[in-house]
């Protein structure tokens, strides 16, 4: 109960500060420049594409590259997976470092609350504002899909892998407000964060590596085959043990706040 | 409403020992203090005499060192979610979310506090209206003048009526016609058996609303008795001898006062 508590607090600030608006006005308007490109190119090259037998649809072309760029490159607009490493830190900078500004984290602890219970209910509330950002996004591809054939499979793996990133970069944003004195400091520290996660196997990629630690240790390692549609354990993991591991520090960081003062 | 003479007689908090480093340095020490429901305590010191962090840790935002509180007979450290229910908090400053309105900030402390649907309004509509906050629900918290802010402050420490309330330097920018309607709603508070801790560094304030004082210097307790009539020189005394001279421990009464008559 607490939690939920804590969580329409936090919802209740996300909600009324102009930053969550413009944010979401601005992303969705830049996807749906992408899905119209992506939507024209289709459409233009559908004779050629229907020639092929077994070529790609309009899941592969155009509902998830809407998602992330990692499969299509080129010079389209970002996709949501792009966006999300610089909106979410923007979202979760003041979670707790905004508190701690305002001097009203104390505020939490006087509620009885334990730190576990004021970084869950924070953390619900940016995952649940992303939830409402990842299903207006969908909604545009999905707006299509009577009238042409969506592989479902592989539009829900899509989806599910770009959830799971979604809350495992708000678990980092979280992580670094909790260790931030400043707003700033903490969507600087999850931005440089988040793509370094993402592009830390490059160098292995260019030099033709294609396992090890450092592939296993990227994001984009994990997204890439759930993008693709291909839903392992393996990658289930990584995102789980990264989601856990960021919450476990934002919780042990704000408890011993309340024993350091 | 007053309370049974039984009920009265209770500690609802007692402190055992309490200590706590802050910055490096001791903060609190050795600090040991009992109040009873009803009761109205003051708490004096010069800056940094201690008492910030003292409320603090009775209000439950930050733990101690060593020591305990006991809260209405159970430990208040090994159960911090009681809290919740009995203690009513304005920190010093009374920070607040500049972003939500003062419903909102109301309607957030209830529900942190337990509060929710019918109960939550009622309790939102009597402490707006004590308050004189009505006519601001609306308006946003961080254009909110120090005085308002304070009120605000005050009426989210009492939306759920505590059974402790634990003020730090609530009479900050507060005018003189707001000061005086704070002694009179912590009298009123007293009256219906809530106990106060008033942490002020203004003799007056003491002299006016409590029924006893501590005073606190450099984090160790001086001075611990109860208020008389016509106390206030021999108590602006024993505070500059105590602030300006570091003081001694004999003042310390361990027989705590009986509440003063409030609904008089």
């Amino acid at each position: 109960m607490s939690v939920v508590a804590v969580t329409r607090l936090e919802l209740r600030r996300l909600f009324v500060r102009p930053l969550a608006w413009v944010l979401a006005a601005l992303t969705l308007g830049e996807l749906a420049w992408r899905f119209i490109l992506l939507l024209g190119q289709f459409l233009a090259n559908q004779i050629k594409l229907a020639a092929l037998p077994g070529g790609p649809g309009y899941t592969d072309l155009v509902a998830v590259p809407m998602l992330s760029s990692l499969l299509t490159g080129g010079f389209l607009p970002f996709g949501l997976a792009e966006l999300a490493l610089v909106i979410v830190p923007l979202l979760t900078m003041s979670v707790l470092a905004g508190d701690r500004g305002n001097g009203t984290l104390p505020l939490l602890f006087a509620s009885g609350l334990s730190g576990s219970q004021i970084v869950l209910g924070k953390y619900l509330a940016v995952l649940l504002w992303l939830i409402l950002w990842l299903l207006l996004v969908l909604a545009m591809p999905l707006s299509v899909a009577q009238g042409t054939h969506l592989d479902w499979g592989k539009f829900a793996a899509a989806s599910w892998g770009l959830l799971l990133m979604l809350a495992s970069l708000a678990a980092l944003g979280v992580a670094c407000s909790a260790f931030a004195s400043h707003p700033a400091i903490a969507a600087a520290a999850s931005l440089m964060l988040g793509l370094g996660l993402t592009i830390i196997n490059l160098g292995a990629q260019m030099a033709g590596v294609g396992n090890g630690a450092i592939n296993w240790l990227a994001l984009s390692s994990h997204l890439e085959p759930l993008l693709r549609g291909l839903v392992s354990s393996v990658d289930l993991i990584w995102f789980a043990l990264l989601i856990a591991l960021s919450l476990m520090l934002a919780i042990r960081r704000v408890s011993a706040e309340r024993e350091r003062g | 409403m007053t309370m049974p003479t039984a009920v009265l007689s209770q500690d609802l908090l007692k402190l055992n020992g309490l200590s706590r480093h802050r910055a490096g340095r001791p903060a609190v020490q050795d600090l040991s203090l009992s109040l009873k429901r009803g009761q109205v305590l003051g708490l004096l010191g010069v800056n940094g005499a201690g008492k910030s962090t003292t409320l603090s840790m009775i209000a439950g935002a930050l733990r101690p060192d060593s020591g305990t509180i006991e809260l209405n007979g159970a430990d208040f450290l090994e159960h911090p979610q009681q809290a919740r229910q009995f203690i009513g908090w304005l920190p010093e400053r009374a920070p607040q979310w500049p972003e939500l309105t003062v419903g909102e900030h109301l309607n957030a402390h209830g529900r942190l506090r337990g509060l929710n649907g019918t109960a939550l309004r009622q309790a939102r509509e009597a402490i707006t209206e004590r308050l004189e906050l009505s006519s601001l629900q609306r308006r946003l918290a961080g254009v909110l003048s120090q005085g308002q802010r304070q009120r605000l402050g005050l009426a989210c420490a009492l939306l759920h009526k505590p059974a402790l309330l634990v003020l730090d330097e609530p009479a900050n920018a507060l005018d003189p016609v707001q000061v005086a309607a704070l002694r009179g709603l912590i009298r009123e508070q007293a009256s219906a058996g809530t106990a106060v801790i008033l942490s002020t560094h203004l003799l007056v304030e003491v002299t006016a609303v409590c029924d006893r004082v501590a005073i606190l210097h450099e984090g160790r307790l001086h001075h611990d008795a109860p208020i008389a009539e016509g106390d206030h020189k021999s108590l602006e005394q024993s505070f500059f001898d105590i602030a300006m001279r570091g003081g001694s421990n004999s003042s310390i009464e361990n027989k705590p006062a009986h509440p003063r008559n409030h609904a008089a």
